[in-house]
């Protein structure tokens, strides 16, 4: 049957056309205060950590800069010690197939490229992915972006249909490490946090606790020192691309969904979840089957 | 005509406190080119001490205006997203000085000769350097004023 063929957009691309040439790299010896540094100012959730002569030794991510922080290391330890190596690779004229495949069975969500001469020259995320994968399933004639008897994609999905149902959450008065420990259990890049009566109040994201890691907060400080507020929502039954603007407005790739009223909350909603549905990924598409 | 860094520092230096926000530095740099009567693209961070910290560019700026995930932006050219500069901007505002300034700051003293200077700031793709002696900054020698010291021998 020939329409195996077509079951899947990424055949045929390569990883070099999804990389990113830009490595944010940093030598062992640096301190992890600075790897903190570069995670703010680059806005990445992972750097490559490199010997005396250049060559890749491992990755510290913002979870490990997290464990170090829970671990109670001091922030000028160095990356070396908590970086995890070797980093996982991939060739540049490998398939993204391939690439996606590799990351899934590692569950990771980056693989760095290396090049003819042994050289690390990108590095491929899953975001990545997602936006190379969002040009071609809106142009894919197999695409479900426009269900049956729609014609734009203004009356397309709403939020409800694309969300993940499901919310961890701690107390403003939770420490610091237990809200840790809720992120670290369930694999998610942030918390909420409620107050006493139940009320959604801020949220605490990996990226707030490795800055209060830097400033110096003890792991004992309250959630509610470092918390964002207000918490960015978004209406469940509110279009896709509602919450696609407060995403790009907030700079942040995950929402809190609400029912009824604001209060109400009753899911999660990723980018990555978002774009692939907008763009009608078919879930034959091996890429829907990787969580970010 | 001098070689050195002496001869095309500039002694009248601003500098920013790592807990100044990005508002404050921005004030600052506009303040800085106002008084230089030039565009002043980046500037030294120091401790209460004055003591060199780091450095902190436009360029560090840009990097925190730009959404993390722009390459996802960036393919969804039917999602209309006016307003999202200011947006980014207000974000930016209150960010700390010390968490995005860059901190492997290459240094040069007053003796150091105009040609080495030249030769780090190819290499380096640096158009400032700040001017220490004995651990104290004393000035800061800018792509520009190297240029217009060597204009003369250039074009004569």
């Amino acid at each position: 049957m020939p329409i195996i063929a077509y079951q899947n957009v990424l055949q045929g691309l390569t990883v070099q056309e999804a990389m990113r040439r830009q490595i944010i790299s940093l030598d062992r010896e640096a301190p992890l205060e600075q790897a903190v540094r570069f995670c703010i100012k680059y806005k990445v959730n992972a750097l490559l950590i490199t010997g005396k002569n250049q060559e890749a030794l491992g990755v510290v991510s913002k979870t490990d800069l997290m464990g170090a922080f829970y671990a109670g290391l001091p922030s000028d330890s160095a990356c070396g010690g908590v970086m995890v190596g070797p980093p996982l690779f991939c060739l540049p004229e490998e398939t993204l197939d391939a690439a996606l495949d590799t990351m899934r069975r590692h569950r990771v969500h980056r693989l760095y490229v290396r090049g003819e001469d042994g050289r690390t020259v990108g590095v491929l995320a899953y975001p990545d992915i997602v936006g190379i994968l969002y040009r071609y399933c809106i142009n894919c004639r197999k695409s479900l972006r426009l269900k049956e008897g729609s014609e734009t994609l203004e009356d397309n999905f709403r939020v409800r249909e694309v969300m993940t149902p499901e919310i961890h959450a701690n107390r403003k008065d939770d420490s610091l490490q237990q809200v840790m420990e809720t992120l670290a259990a369930y694999r998610f890049g942030a918390v909420l946090i409620r107050d006493r009566d139940g009320e959604a109040v801020g949220v605490v994201s990996k990226t707030d606790l490795i800055l209060a890691y830097k400033h110096g907060v003890p792991t004992e400080a309250p959630a509610r020192a470092v918390m964002n507020s207000p918490v960015q929502a978004v209406d469940a039954s509110h279009d896709l691309v509602d919450a696609l603007r407060t995403m790009i407005f907030a700079d942040v790739h995950r929402l809190f969904v609400y029912q009824d009223a604001p209060g109400n909350l009753v899911g999660i909603l990723s980018l990555s979840d978002v774009a692939r549905f907008r763009s009608g990924t078919c879930r034959a598409c091996l890429v829907s089957r990787i969580k970010i | 005509m001098g070689l050195t860094a002496r001869d095309v520092m500039d002694t009248r230096f601003h500098t920013l406190k790592p807990e100044d926000t990005v508002a404050d530095a921005v004030r600052a740099i506009q303040e800085a080119s106002r008084e230089t009567g030039q565009t002043v693209f980046g500037m030294m961070v120091t401790d209460a001490g004055g003591n060199l910290l780091g450095m902190l560019s436009i360029y560090d700026i840009f990097l925190l205006l730009r959404p993390k995930h722009i390459h996802i932006w960036g393919e969804m050219e039917d999602l209309e997203v006016s307003g999202v500069l200011e947006a980014a901007c207000r974000r930016a505002k209150g960010m700390l000085v010390g968490d995005i300034m860059t901190t492997q700051v290459v240094t040069i003293t007053p003796e150091t000769h105009l040609l080495l200077i030249i030769d780090i700031m190819i290499k380096r793709h640096i158009r400032r350097l700040p001017v220490l002696e004995h651990g104290k900054i004393v000035g800061m020698v800018y792509f520009s004023r190297v240029f217009n010291h060597l204009r003369d021998l250039l074009s004569a």
